[in-house]
């Protein structure tokens, strides 16, 4: 190749230099912080550059592509590209993990681990979104655990190592599907496998064997994203992190089941996709009704904040489903819109945490009137996850709902059906949204013990919370930004169904 | 001037700085920021008045031109769709703007020294002028997404606002129940916005009428499906103006500070539901049902506020149905296809709705300084009485809007309403006498707040007048005995307190100000009997309520002048071949669009005689009012007639019976409150118990079940073994049978 390889680049940064941190001397934290800080504001800044001057927005195809052979005995490459499908989490796992970064500020005991292990994860995740090789992509996702599995058993709450187990043992145990998806996919064809993505996506399967696949990738996407009944590990894990890693679960991690729903069942299994969508759509539904409805009975305040990300993540399987160029986009649109709302909800509650010292939400009250900047910036963010106009998600809403409408697939009697049912979570959204904000903040409270963690946000909080809701309203404002990313490549991928 | 219109765009956009600094500054230089306090009210008021003279001059345009001007920006999603914005300047929009910046306008003055004391000074203004901009953004909107982005900014901003004292749990819960309540209309107005869209193509107003009439024309569009989608738009105007079944948000609404219940819960944002109905209306009016369904639910919803206002004894409660009830109104005329009557209510309301709230603002400000910060005291008319004396200006004031409301001549909304009544005359008898017995009804409970609050004497002190203690309970024995005696009991020890204090010549210092009100509420109380300065010369005037400020005033007034004027806009006079019905003129455009058959003149003699049979139901409420709250102490009392009544007893027994009955809907807000708690609030609380169940006891279940069992059959298996040799080798020689077996069975079959 002539071109230098930014992806190789970008991808293997951040674990090199989080190797680094062991030769550190063992005093200083913020030594090793500062450190952490500047090797992903370096990585963000190189993906930033090369998305400007070495991305056509405006084509279909693979870009910046890297083939590298890596073990010859069966053609495994290490091979990376991107195009408008991965350009907007490539970006999103940079600026969140640069945050969580700073929010993890907190974090004391065994530093130098958790920001490897930080590190490490960043390097999986854009591994996973770059990837062009199917069995590299397995690689990437299942490397994706060990750091945060580390992270959740070793920083939390009381219970983590229950929530971590039940982590690994559902993710591992869904990655069997996914493992035997990818071997049939590369053995069907032909005596020698065929990994690559592009040569994937030329390839048919009898309908009945491509169901079998498309079973096979969507459990293992359903569990990541997550999508019920394969929920259930997402609250626990929650509920326990600490919220820096919460940052990272929320913002990144659930993102990588949507993207492989979009770019492995979507693209490389037309057929099964129109069968199943129906499916995914009637599932889409009751997942926003569902999640809202168990998010009102939870007492804990993370858990709550968990369960409205398994309800909005409803949506994007509505838009999947709808197979429809608004439809998809605005599920492309969601993918990012909930990573910064995700995330920086689970931050304000991280510190709302750290200076009450509760979590369940009928022992709290009263806060607003000693944190008046907190209360503001979650007044704020929850309306944005209320989908309130002028907010990332609102647009993403209002366009799914768009793609749901004009889709050519569906009869009217079902089309009707649909939005109705999902327009139900609007109502319920706002009701555990603003009974959140009641009891934590609303009501007068007499703090009888000078606690000395009750202070306001700091600089350094307002700024990662500042800094997610700019982009917030920033895409609520103008969304045609993501949509420029992301607008071709839909256009290509839905040209399969035809 | 001409092209004005060319910048019409930043009419919502003028006040955008003040909120912006605020919170910026907030955020950022909270010390700084807070230090300034007051003089931010100067570049809101100044800001405002701006955008009042552009929509003062828009006007002028519409009035002369009857010229309308679009313009649209778009976002490109793809090829298939883009969302498209840009603003829509008509006749609607000129009023609805000129109505918005009027009323803001004076709200902001007023609340200047209404909340001057308050520590959230700085977020009250940042909101209230945040509720200005996306209000003047909803009227200048020229699609239906546009209106909705703007409806739900406008709905956000009564949230924060209603729970502005968010201290307080009682407003904690009215402002989240005011949101949600909104949300289910707008869940219908998305609706609805989303099938209108899968019909036409698109969500601009002008191609929306045409393309539908055209398919209706064709007869290529299910017209039920376009009345169930009309129906869905009208539930967003159903919510946000408070019509039944939606109105049960607007009375709790009355938690948050009163200049916004003037502004937003009485002049503008529950007009929105009405100017939503009014921009739809070429769509509505070609599906029968619709419009009669509007009328349908306009026409309950004015007897419901008013039968629900009869018996409240918060001021502000009783307003706020008196609010549903008019608007009910506007809704009856928008059903009936009285475009022009409904938009002339609209704007004569507003002022006088606005008037009566700033004035029992004045009210509920003078008599914190006796009852102490807590609206169930100083909001309550049971403790006040006798206030004509010491509040004379709010006391003038308050009579005009209430003559205004009841529809006494030559007041303004006296014009409008019975330019309604006249139109449902003509519409449906039925409707027309439930609308006649009605407007007898508002006089009744208007009147009744005017006589609790201004006439008698006040009722803080009523054990003061010992001689007249039994008389005393007479006034107030319609809210049940035993709560009197227990308000008794409170104020036995409370005026204990009092009477102790005078006996060693002190009183009240009223005007004194806590900075630190919110936080010590429930100290306050008791500073306020226990802070007792030494006045030996004042001791008569400083125990009772005190006249408010300038600036509060100031905006009482200038209402005033709009209540006692404003009604002659609409008026429709000729005189020597010049018109001077503005209202008319300025609506030419849509009355030309409604085909609707504009008279050269009207029937004076009609509308004179329906108004006659109006305004005599009228003054009989005003009459019945008297009777029932005129204090018995009264100078002009007549113990004649009164006697008369208490000497026939079994009159007296069915009279009271029907009093408890009609005492008991108001109260319990006709048990709709009621049946919601039981009906959706419990099916709600049900479901979420339900899933709450399933998910933690059978979805995750599952996994945590296979984890457990893989547990004990790993405890199990490890005694399998128990480490002897003979053990393992009978295991061996019995696999290897086993594999014997298949094997010779398999060659057999081979």
């Amino acid at each position: 190749m002539n071109y230098f390889p930014w992806l190789t680049t970008v991808v293997i940064l951040p674990i090199v230099g989080g190797s680094l941190i062991f030769l550190f001397p063992h005093k200083g934290n913020k030594v090793i912080k500062w450190y952490t800080i500047c090797i992903c504001l370096i990585d963000l800044l190189i993906t930033s550059y090369v998305f400007c001057y070495h991305f056509e927005l405006d084509d279909p195809l693979i870009q910046l592509t890297e083939n590298y052979k890596w073990i010859n005995f069966f053609d495994f490459y290490w091979s990376f590209g991107i195009d408008g499908l991965s350009l907007g989490p490539i970006l999103l796992t940079g600026f969140i993990t640069t945050l969580a970064t700073l929010a993890a500020q907190p974090v004391t005991r065994e530093s130098k681990l958790f920001y490897f292990l930080m590190l490490a994860m960043y390097s999986g995740q854009i591994g996973t979104f770059s990837s062009q090789d199917i069995l590299l992509f397995f690689i990437m996702w299942e490397f994706e655990l060990i750091p945060v599995y580390l992270l959740l058993s070793m920083w939390g709450g009381k219970k983590r190592l229950y929530s971590a187990t039940k982590f690994i043992l559902y993710t591992a145990g869904s990655s069997v599907f996914l493992l035997l998806g990818i071997l049939g996919m590369s053995f069907y064809s032909s005596n020698e496998p065929t990994l690559n993505f592009e040569s994937l996506t030329n390839q048919s399967y009898p309908v009945a064997l491509e169901i079998i696949f498309y079973i096979g990738f969507l459990i293992a996407f359903a569990v990541k994203s997550p999508i019920i009944p394969l929920h259930t590990w997402l609250p626990d894990t929650h509920g326990e992190a600490h919220y820096s890693t919460c940052m990272l679960l929320a913002g990144i991690l659930l993102k990588m089941g949507a993207y492989g729903l979009v770019r492995i069942n979507m693209e490389f299994l037309s057929r099964a996709h129109s069968i199943f969508s129906p499916w995914l759509i009637l599932l889409g539904s009751i997942q926003i009704i569902y999640a809202a409805s168990t998010s009102l009975g939870q007492r804990n305040l993370k858990k709550r904040i968990a369960y409205s990300s398994v309800s909005h993540m409803g949506f994007l399987l509505l838009g999947i489903g709808s197979i429809s160029d608004t439809g998809l986009n605005g599920a492309i649109l969601q993918i990012i819109s909930h990573g910064f709302i995700g995330a920086a909800l689970f931050f304000l509650a991280g510190t709302s945490y750290d200076r009450l010292r509760l979590l369940y939400l009928d022992e709290m009250g009263g806060m607003a009137i000693p944190m008046p900047k907190i209360f503001t910036v979650f007044t704020i963010l929850s309306m944005a996850s209320l989908a309130l106009p002028g907010m990332s998600g609102f647009v993403a809403e209002l366009i799914v709902l768009l793609g749901i409408i004009t889709s050519q697939k569906y009869l009217l009697i079902t089309k009707i059906l649909i939005t109705f049912v999902t327009a139900i979570g609007m109502i319920l959204t706002p009701i555990y949204s603003l009974s959140m904000l009641r009891q934590m903040f609303y009501g007068y409270k007499l703090f009888n013990t000078p606690n000395s963690y009750f202070f306001d946000s700091g600089p350094r909080e307002l700024f990662i919370s500042i800094s997610i809701l700019i982009p917030v309203i920033s895409i609520g404002i103008y969304p045609d930004f993501i949509f420029s990313f992301s607008a071709d490549k839909v256009e290509a991928i839905l040209s399969n169904f035809l | 001037m001409e092209y004005t219109h060319q910048y019409s765009w930043i009419i919502p956009f003028i006040p955008f700085p003040v909120p912006m600094l605020i919170g910026v500054g907030l955020l950022l230089f909270p010390t700084a920021t807070k230090y300034l306090r007051r003089m931010w009210a100067f570049p809101s008021i100044l800001l405002l008045t701006i955008v009042m003279m552009f929509s003062l001059d828009l006007s002028i345009h519409q009035i002369n031109n009857s010229s309308f001007y679009q313009y649209v920006w778009s976002w490109t999603i793809n090829n298939d769709l883009s969302l498209e914005f840009g603003y829509l300047i008509d006749s609607l929009t000129s009023i609805m703007s000129i109505l918005i910046t009027t009323v803001g306008i004076l709200v902001l003055i007023y609340s200047d020294n209404y909340m001057s004391h308050d520590q959230g000074y700085l977020r009250f203004f940042a909101y209230l002028t945040l509720f200005n901009i996306s209000m003047l953004g909803l009227v200048t909107s020229s699609n239906l997404i546009q209106i909705y982005v703007f409806w739900e900014l406008v709905g956000m901003c009564s949230y924060l606002l209603i729970g502005f004292w968010f201290t307080r749990p009682i407003a904690a819960n009215a402002c989240q129940k005011a949101f949600v309540t909104n949300r289910v209309g707008d869940f219908g107005l998305l609706l609805g916005i989303l099938g209108l869209y899968w019909i036409t193509g698109s969500l601009e107003f002008r191609d929306l009428f045409q393309i539908i009439n055209n398919l209706i024309y064709k007869n290529e569009v299910n017209i039920f499906f376009l009345t169930l989608v009309a129906l869905l738009l009208f539930c967003g105007s159903v919510a946000k103006s408070a019509q039944f079944p939606l109105h049960v948000w607007l009375p709790d609404a009355m938690e948050g500070p009163t200049p916004i219940s003037a502004l937003i819960h009485a002049a503008t944002m529950v007009a929105a539901g009405i100017f939503l109905v009014a921009r739809l209306l070429p769509l509505f009016i070609v599906l029968p049902a619709i419009m009669n369904g509007i009328a349908f639910i306009g026409i309950i919803t004015v007897v419901l506020g008013a039968t629900l206002a009869i018996a409240q004894q918060d001021i502000k409660k009783n307003l706020a149905y008196s609010t549903m009830s008019q608007l009910g109104y506007m809704m009856l005329a928008l059903g009936m296809g009285s475009y022009r009557a409904a938009l002339f209510h609209l704007i004569t309301h507003a002022y006088s709705k606005a008037l009566l709230f700033l004035g029992s603002g004045s009210i509920i400000h003078s008599m914190e300084a006796l009852v102490g910060y807590s609206p169930a005291k100083s909001q309550n008319m049971v403790l006040m009485g006798g206030l004509t004396k010491h509040v004379p200006i709010t006391k003038t004031s308050f009579l005009v809007g209430t003559l205004s409301l009841c529809g006494i001549p030559p007041f303004a909304c006296f014009w409008s309403k019975d330019e309604i009544l006249n139109d449902s005359w003509l519409y449906s008898p039925i409707f027309a006498i439930i609308a006649c017995c009605t407007a007898g009804l508002t006089a009744f409970y208007m009147f009744r707040i005017y006589l609790l609050v201004f006439e008698g004497y006040l009722n803080v002190h009523f054990l003061n007048f010992n001689g007249k203690k039994n008389s005393s309970f007479y006034s107030i024995s319609l809210w049940g005995k035993k709560e009197v005696k227990q308000k008794l009991k409170n104020k036995n020890f409370f005026l204990a307190l009092l009477r102790m204090k005078n006996n060693e010549m002190t009183s009240f210092f009223i005007r004194k100000i806590y900075p630190h009100r919110i936080n010590q509420n429930v100290k306050n109380i008791t500073c306020l009997f226990f802070d007792i300065n030494y006045f030996g010369t004042k001791k008569t005037a400083c125990l009772y309520p005190n006249e408010s400020d300038n600036t509060m005033r100031f905006s009482i007034l200038v209402l005033v002048l709009f209540t006692l004027f404003v009604g002659t806009i609409g008026i429709s006079f000729s005189y020597k071949g010049i018109d001077f019905d503005i209202l008319s003129k300025w609506l030419i455009p849509f009355i030309d669009l409604l085909h609707k058959n504009s008279k050269n003149f009207v029937d004076w003699y009609e509308f004179l005689t329906n108004a006659a049979f109006s305004v005599i139901l009228t003054f009989l409420g005003i009459f019945i009012a008297s009777f029932f709250y005129k204090p018995v102490y009264s100078d002009l009392q007549n113990l004649n007639l009164l006697n008369l009544f208490e000497k026939n007893v079994l009159n007296k027994k069915v009279a009271d019976y029907f009093q408890n009955v009609i005492y008991d809907w108001s109260y319990n807000r006709g048990y709709i409150d009621v049946f919601y708690d039981i009906s959706l609030i419990t099916s709600v609380r049900k479901l979420v118990q339900f899933n709450y169940f399933f998910d933690k006891k059978i979805i995750d279940a599952i996994p945590n079940g296979i984890g457990i069992t893989s547990f004990f059959m790993g405890e199990a298996i490890k005694y399998v073994g128990g480490g002897r040799i003979s053990s393992y080798i009978l295991l061996y020689i019995f696999y290897i049978v086993i594999f014997i077996l298949i094997w010779y069975f398999l060659f057999t079959n081979i």
